[in-house]
């Protein structure tokens, strides 16, 4: 096979060679330190944040990295604290690959990616302390806030975790509580705007704001997958490069630095110490871009609101 | 976590929600009867597809992804023409309250019977095209939005069609007919109907009607809805142009 390909190269062209040789295409660029798209393999995909895309979910972010789409949104419902927690709220997070997003999900048969990077989410947004579950009370044993979260995959084009974790933590930090307070009958109703006429008629109106307020965020997760392949370590893998190269090795940091998840799912390639404090050297500094990327679409949000 | 929160009921908290007002000819977002809301078209959305488009007129937002022609599933018969699948699925948070979307099942069949006419299947035989929908947010008149960027999409990802496909619905409220309505409006409406048409050939693939209608009141909204849509041709096709002198 080997052989035979070497004697096809002189007469073949470029992108039939890429189909038929993936493997040896690849290669032959990493090998000259640059990959297909012209990125040398240290180097992530440009990315960027759409602030607040939907206005009417309670929260929205859509962020794109290279051609990896992703849109979430959050919307807020009432719910009855267990008795364990009385005082606390709760985030239910989803990831959905819808058919649009690529040729290999169809309707009725969900992407088999979907429930694992939905479950890292999770794993990784609750651990990481970013909310505290005590801001989404509204009164201790009646009513508290439960935050659905959920984020679609537009276009899938690799790295989906990263892209995915990004959009959710965009939406979160732009999340705004709005004002609400508890009626007679226990139900909680919107105050927006008639905050008055809500303080005249019921005089027992606990724990009511009548101003829309942020949720207090801990430390940010931002993440870096890399791909490993042999000797070379390629950041933010395409989804060709996924196909093609199967080893994934995925780092979770927070702006302070500290680890939050490492997750290496198997695959052929092994990852030796080095290659993994290589990863987090990258994905350290990754976080920092992605930090000021996040700051700046959140001050853009800013701007569009008031 | 999430198993947990499958087991909690939860609710949504009551805004007000506004009824549409009609003073003065002028509806709530401005627009008089007779006008439709803007619309931003753009093809190539979803790089991983082989044709896509986005649409969104106002707050209504959906993408459209074409795949194919691919082989059809492995239970399908021997067919000399090609087949046409399609679907619509809605985000969880496009509707006010979550999760609604899921109630417009019948979308699917309908973007079906809307494109199969204006298709043609020979062209592709023994394969499938699929065509999937997102809603992103509906904010009313969700499938002519879906069934007009459907066909962009389409077009898009070179799949022979005799012509543009492009819908446009209209509500009646008594003696009021007001074009592309937005949801408030379909909400408390007292009829409603839809016309797909291709605008060139003069040709409806689709026309649904529904509610209390007098006459000549379904002729002047039919007249209202061509007009609008013959309109949306010459933008989308503005729009496909624009797509194809980039790329060159």
């Amino acid at each position: 096979m080997e052989g035979k390909s070497e004697e096809l190269e002189g007469e073949m062209e470029v992108e039939a060679y890429r189909r038929l040789f993936p493997l040896q295409f690849y290669e032959r660029h990493l090998s000259d330190s640059v990959r297909p798209d012209a990125r040398p393999l240290n180097k992530a995909r440009p990315t960027s944040i759409v602030p607040a895309p939907l206005p009417s979910a309670d929260a929205s972010a859509m962020v794109k990295i290279g051609n990896t789409t992703m849109l979430s949104g959050i919307k807020l419902e009432i719910m009855f604290p267990s008795s364990d927690s009385p005082d606390e709220g709760c985030i239910a997070i989803d990831f959905h690959m819808p058919p649009i997003c690529s040729p290999m999900v169809r309707p009725g048969r969900p992407a088999e990616a979907a429930p694992v990077i939905s479950q890292q989410l999770n794993n990784v947004i609750m651990s990481s302390k970013l909310i505290d579950l005590k801001e989404l009370s509204i009164a201790s044993g009646k009513a508290a806030w439960m935050v659905y979260l959920e984020i679609y995959c537009l276009d899938a084009d690799g790295a989906l975790f990263d892209a995915a974790l990004l959009s959710a933590v965009a939406a979160i930090a732009h999340l705004e509580i709005p004002p609400v307070c508890l009626n007679e009958e226990g139900r909680v109703v919107s105050s927006q705007g008639q905050a008055e006429t809500n303080t005249d008629n019921n005089g027992n109106t606990n724990n009511s704001n009548t101003e829309k307020r942020k949720l207090t965020l801990g430390s940010i997760p931002f993440s870096l997958t890399c791909l490993l392949h042999k000797q070379y370590l390629l950041v933010d893998p395409t989804d060709e490069e996924e196909s093609i190269m199967p080893s994934l090795l995925t780092v979770v940091l927070d702006t302070s630095g500290h680890l939050i998840s490492l997750y290496k799912p198997g695959g052929p390639v092994l990852a030796y110490t080095s290659t993994t404090k290589n990863c987090v050297a990258l994905a350290t500094r990754r976080v920092k871009e992605l930090e000021k990327i996040l700051k700046e679409a959140l001050s853009e949000m800013d701007v569009i609101e008031n | 976590m999430a198993s947990k929160s499958g087991t909690i009921s939860t609710y949504s908290p009551l805004f007000s929600r506004k009824n549409p007002n009609f003073t003065n000819g002028v509806r709530s977002d401005g627009r008089h009867f007779h006008e439709c809301r803007l619309a931003f078209l753009r093809t190539g959305a979803v790089n991983a597809a082989s044709g896509s488009a986005y649409a969104e007129f106002g707050n209504t937002k959906v993408i459209v992804s074409v795949f194919g022609p691919r082989e059809s599933k492995k239970a399908m018969m021997y067919s000399d023409t090609g087949r046409l699948n399609c679907s619509v699925s809605f985000t969880t948070f496009s509707t006010p309250i979550r999760g609604q979307g899921s109630e417009h099942k019948e979308f699917s069949s309908m973007l079906h019977k809307a494109l199969e006419g204006a298709i043609m299947l020979e062209t592709f035989p023994k394969t499938t095209v699929d065509v999937f929908a997102l809603v992103l947010e509906s904010g009313g008149s969700e499938l002519p939005v879906i069934i007009s960027c459907a066909s962009l999409a389409l077009a898009d990802a070179g799949i022979a069609m005799f012509d543009l496909v492009t819908s446009v619905s209209v509500s009646c409220f008594k003696d009021d007919l007001v074009i592309d309505p937005v949801f408030e409006e379909e909400s408390c409406q007292d009829g409603s109907l839809m016309i797909v048409c291709m605008p060139l050939r003069n040709e409806v693939t689709q026309l649904t009607v529904t509610g209390e209608w007098s006459t000549p009141k379904v002729h002047e909204a039919m007249d209202l809805c061509l007009g609008a849509c013959s309109k949306l041709g010459d933008i989308m096709r503005l729009c496909l142009k624009e797509a194809a002198s980039t790329l060159q």
